[in-house]
């Protein structure tokens, strides 16, 4: 149905906290991605990587819910990075500046490699 | 979700190619309805034969000339209507004619749009529209009737 | 020209995206033109389903795709109950004090902007507020 375009699920691989995004970001993902987002962070998670696929439609109200999400991690001193993102969302998140508090890498592989690269370093 | 009675319309000049643009439109309408994607391939097709039908014939191919489309869904059944100015009427519309009969010469090649739109909605009906055209209207239930 | 009428129901902005798009890449628009056409349609039907039109499904967005040699006008209008604030006009919203507000949203405008070669924020005769974007083809 119209609201429910976005699946959300979770998996922790080492220490990073991966939180798959698959589908359409917009106002109704909220509340998916604000409880994906809490139960990463109460099982303790330090590094955390949203996982974009097939993500066609990211409007400005799923920045802004993104946006959040930067906040909430800055305050907890947590580690965000964006994969899988599309080179047009790779832009506007760069635009929006959402790129200067969390990491853009191509895809997933190249996330976790380096992520997991940067915490034994 | 949808309750009540929901519709997009849609104004297209008669130029072939923007039946993709319609055809499309109504698919991402069906999509949020909740239709599985046969279903809207079906859709899909059907739309666009009765767009190219409204351009081709009903309007003459002259580009000024509009098509309409309304897709609207009321919670169970999803109608697109395509109108077009009528220069031209639609002319009596009989059974569909199969394939069969066409390969055997029986039947003009073209009306296969007739044939397909019969086949893929689960309604279909050619009516004239009460200014000078003509109305294709397709119908899809969006529940199958259970068997008893 | 195209004319679309969508309910003022958030979502139905990807019925103009999609047919804004089709358009765009029969005209020749390249991959991320569309990609950026799709993003400004969807900011603008959304403000207008949001805000113009206050999410009153009765009231209609009304959506023109004008295609004029090598540029693609794309028009969309509100039945104005409520009118674009102009503050937001020629703003350039700074994500360090998104994040200091509750409300993280008001970046639609300011993509339009960014993405279309031309806009134009109007009344329209009807009274709504009107959006009008332009996207060249570059060849």
């Amino acid at each position: 149905m119209l609201e429910d375009e976005l699946k959300v699920s979770t998996r922790v691989i080492g220490n990073i906290a991966v939180i798959d995004l698959v589908g359409d970001v917009t106002t109704f993902a909220e509340a998916k991605i604000n409880a994906a987002y809490q139960e990463m962070s109460q099982n303790g998670a330090q590094q955390i990587l949203l996982n974009f696929r097939q993500n066609d439609y990211i409007n400005s109200a799923g920045i802004a819910i993104l946006i959040g999400i930067v906040t909430e991690v800055t305050r907890n001193d947590q580690k965000l990075a964006f994969s899988g993102l599309s080179p047009h969302f790779q832009k506007i998140f760069r635009m929006v500046g959402l790129s200067q508090y969390a990491k853009i890498y191509q895809d997933e592989q190249e996330a976790l490699t380096d992520l997991q690269n940067a915490a034994t370093a | 979700m949808h309750n009540g009675k929901t519709s997009i319309e849609l104004v297209v000049p008669s130029i072939l190619g923007y039946e993709i643009v319609a055809r499309g439109a109504v698919a991402t309408f069906a999509h949020f309805i909740g239709f599985d994607q046969a279903r809207i391939e079906d859709l899909k097709t059907a739309v666009s034969e009765a767009c190219i039908n409204a351009i081709e014939h009903g309007n003459q191919l002259q580009p000024d000339l509009p098509v309409h489309i309304t897709s609207s869904y009321d919670g169970h059944r999803f109608t697109v209507e395509v109108s077009d100015t009528g220069t031209k009427p639609f002319g009596t519309i009989t059974e569909p004619k199969t394939i069969e009969e066409k390969l055997a010469g029986a039947a003009s090649l073209r009306g296969m749009g007739i044939m397909l739109m019969a086949a893929l909605a689960d309604e279909f009906l050619v009516e004239p529209s009460a200014a000078p055209g003509n109305t294709v209207r397709l119908i899809w239930y969006q529940c199958e009737v259970a068997q008893p | 020209m195209i004319e679309l009428r969508l309910p003022s129901r958030l979502g139905y902005e990807r019925v103009a995206m999609d047919a804004a798009a089709s358009l765009a890449s029969r005209m020749g628009f390249e991959t991320d033109r569309v990609a950026a056409l799709k993003t400004a349609v969807s900011e603008a039907v959304t403000n207008a389903i949001e805000h113009g039109n206050q999410h009153n499904e009765a009231m209609k967005v009304v959506v023109l795709l004008t295609v004029r040699g090598d540029e693609l006008i794309v028009s969309v209008t509100d039945q104005g109950h409520k009118a674009i604030d102009a503050a937001y006009v020629n703003r350039v919203p700074q994500i360090s004090e998104a994040m200091k507000r509750d409300d993280k949203g008001g970046w639609g405008i300011w993509l339009i902007q960014e993405l279309m070669d031309e806009v134009e924020f109007t009344t329209a005769p009807s009274g709504g507020n009107q959006v009008r974007m332009v996207i060249h083809l570059e060849r």
